[in-house]
């Protein structure tokens, strides 16, 4: 891969200001805002239902213009400390995609449902705080929208390497672009101050033999993203589920009894995601 | 102040206007319409905001102006509104337009840097903010405790601090105390003015006090409210091993080794109804007696004192 051509996409991406949001989502928000009985926690549940809202609050949140760079994790957090009139702000500067397409959606429905999964998975494993871990899963594909915002063109052509090579899209982007969207959305999490509990499962989240200070959480989003993908909820742009790490699953140390008792309880919260998802697709879109 | 934020059209600011600024040393950033605007004093909030009536529509000069002063960090940016002279003949509601000057077209740059100049010296003038947090400070706070015992409504004055805060700063150091006031102050703020509104009142004392003001009838709800947000929040400014823990060691006063529970807020409040006190120093007297009683709970806690 040509060194130069990679710190070019490399600056490209690293200077993405404003990451469009579905219109259904933006539309049912900025109705709540108009709502004087809307509570800052009834905002904050619709917003940790999206993974690009989700970033933006927490790189507001961790900012230094708020004074606790790097400092916040959690999604209730971010809320409680940016409060019901900067979540409104937020909400009308949300800029929303000018044409939607099918795979903005899909991408959408699989990162909320490995959100879904890690926090079954991060509850089931007693891991003391299950909520992060989620937050985690919610945003671990971030890059994907970068890259494709960013550099439409190479998009498409990794969307189709990744078909006529059969090759996962992973593959396909460090073929094209010489990086991937693990890298790409980690280095935008930092840059953006979120906290490396944050910052490393998106990192690892197809390494997460690499995790140094993470690896439960890195193990959970990694196994998250493969079970969500194997129940083939949402899309993520390849058709093939990433091979288990052996190493991650060590550090999940569940036995294949668990998965069971576990795929069942997915199922059932998966429901409520379904509904919300329909929700927001028939939404009108005027508000927007 | 040396950075602005043009929100309005092109024809806003004349290009003489311009580089007169920019000559003066000003940076200026030009936002056409309502969603650029937000985003950028929520990412990067500027100094001083100049926009002008009618700006992105549909009441888009409302909204941004009210999202900059609804926020109590950005409250004290000052906005000047642009406006037609005609505009004027039909008498505008300021407290819609809650601003801090006007200018109108057409106008020298001579005349918007002199607003400029003035608008800073006004700022120095009135500030008594708590430079850490940008609350209101003392002088403040007895204006605003003098104004509820004068009314007759009743109102809870309540004293905030933070247990344990020395031994957590000696443990964590500075800067990470001065994130937990960061954190208190934000907490107090968006509970204060999304469940109580209008009429009550934040201030920073200093140090780990603070107090709050709301109407006496919202007081247990808010604070429930601050305590509940609080324990929430708290575990993002603790070590993982302390919170495993429970506690922390280390040394108290005089320097012998001591168990410190972790992080919790204590919260007096003092009931004003009925012209029980006329002035400010008996509430804080009464309410120094019942913080002395909040402290010894465990835990984060508050008391309300109804002296009927």
């Amino acid at each position: 891969m040509d060194e130069q051509k990679r710190a070019q996409f490399k600056k490209m991406l690293r200077e993405i200001k404003n990451l469009p949001t579905l219109p259904g989502i933006v539309a049912k928000l900025g109705k709540m805002a108009e709502d004087p009985d809307t509570t800052t926690e009834q905002m904050g549940r619709v917003i940790s239902k999206d993974h690009i809202l989700a970033t933006k609050l927490l790189r507001l949140v961790n900012s230094a213009f708020y004074g606790f760079p790097q400092r916040i994790s959690s999604l209730n957090s971010a809320i409680i400390l940016l409060g019901f009139n900067v979540i409104k702000s937020l909400i009308i500067s949300a800029s929303i995609f000018e044409v939607m397409e099918a795979q903005d959606v899909e991408l959408w429905e699989h990162s909320l449902g490995c959100a879904v999964v890690c926090n079954v998975l991060a509850r089931h494993l007693g891991v003391k705080d299950p909520e992060e871990i989620s937050t985690a899963g919610l945003i671990h594909d971030i890059g994907k929208v970068a890259i494709k915002m960013e550099l439409p063109r190479e998009y498409e052509m990794i969307t189709d390497l990744s078909q006529e090579k059969k090759i996962s899209r992973l593959e396909a982007e460090r073929e094209i672009l010489g990086l991937d969207h693990a890298e790409v959305g980690s280095w935008l999490a930092k840059s953006w101050n979120l906290p490396n509990k944050l910052v490393e499962p998106i990192a690892c989240h197809h390494d997460p033999q690499l995790a140094r200070e993470e690896q439960m959480a890195s193990a959970i989003v990694h196994f998250g993203n493969i079970m969500i993908r194997g129940l083939g909820y949402g899309h993520a742009g390849d058709i093939w589920v990433p091979p288990l790490n052996n190493k991650a699953w060590k550090v999940l140390d569940l036995a294949p009894i668990d998965i069971d008792p576990l795929l069942q309880e997915i199922e059932e919260k998966l429901w409520e995601v379904k509904g919300f998802s329909l929700d927001i697709q028939t939404e009108p879109e005027s508000a927007a | 102040m040396s950075r602005i934020l043009i929100a309005g059209s092109d024809s806003l600011l004349m290009p003489e206007c311009r580089f007169f600024l920019e000559a003066k040393g000003y940076t200026l950033k030009h936002c056409r319409n309502l969603q650029a605007a937000l985003a950028q004093v929520l990412e990067d909030p500027p100094d001083l905001l100049v926009t002008e009536k009618g700006f992105s529509g549909n009441n888009g000069d409302v909204a941004l102006i009210r999202a900059v002063k609804a926020c109590l960090h950005k409250a004290n940016i000052p906005i000047f509104l642009v406006v037609d002279e005609n505009q004027l003949q039909v008498e505008l509601d300021w407290d819609n337009y809650p601003v801090d000057d006007i200018l109108t077209k057409p106008f020298a740059p001579e005349i918007l840097l002199a607003r400029i100049h003035l608008a800073e010296a006004r700022m120095i003038r009135a500030f008594d903010n708590n430079p850490l947090s940008r609350l209101p400070g003392n002088t403040s706070i007895i204006r605003a405790i003098q104004r509820v015992l004068g009314e007759s409504d009743g109102y809870a004055v309540c004293y905030v601090d933070i247990d344990n805060f020395k031994p957590y700063n000696d443990r964590y150091g500075f800067s990470r105390g001065d994130e937990v006031i960061l954190m208190v102050a934000r907490v107090m703020v968006n509970v204060v003015e999304e469940l109580a509104g209008k009429g009550s009142f934040v201030g920073h004392i200093g140090g780990d006090d603070f107090v709050f003001i709301v109407r006496e009838e919202m007081v247990e709800s808010v604070c429930k409210k601050i305590l509940a947000n609080f324990e929430l929040v708290r575990n993002m400014f603790l070590s993982a091993e302390d919170i495993a823990v429970g506690e922390f060691v280390g040394r108290d006063r005089q320097d012998r080794e001591t168990r410190f529970g972790l992080l919790s807020l204590s919260i007096a409040a003092v009931t004003t109804g009925g012209g029980r006190y006329t002035h400010y120093g008996e509430v804080s007297s009464v309410a120094s007696q019942l913080k002395h009683c909040v402290k010894k709970l465990e835990g984060s806690n508050y008391l309300v004192d109804r002296r009927d």
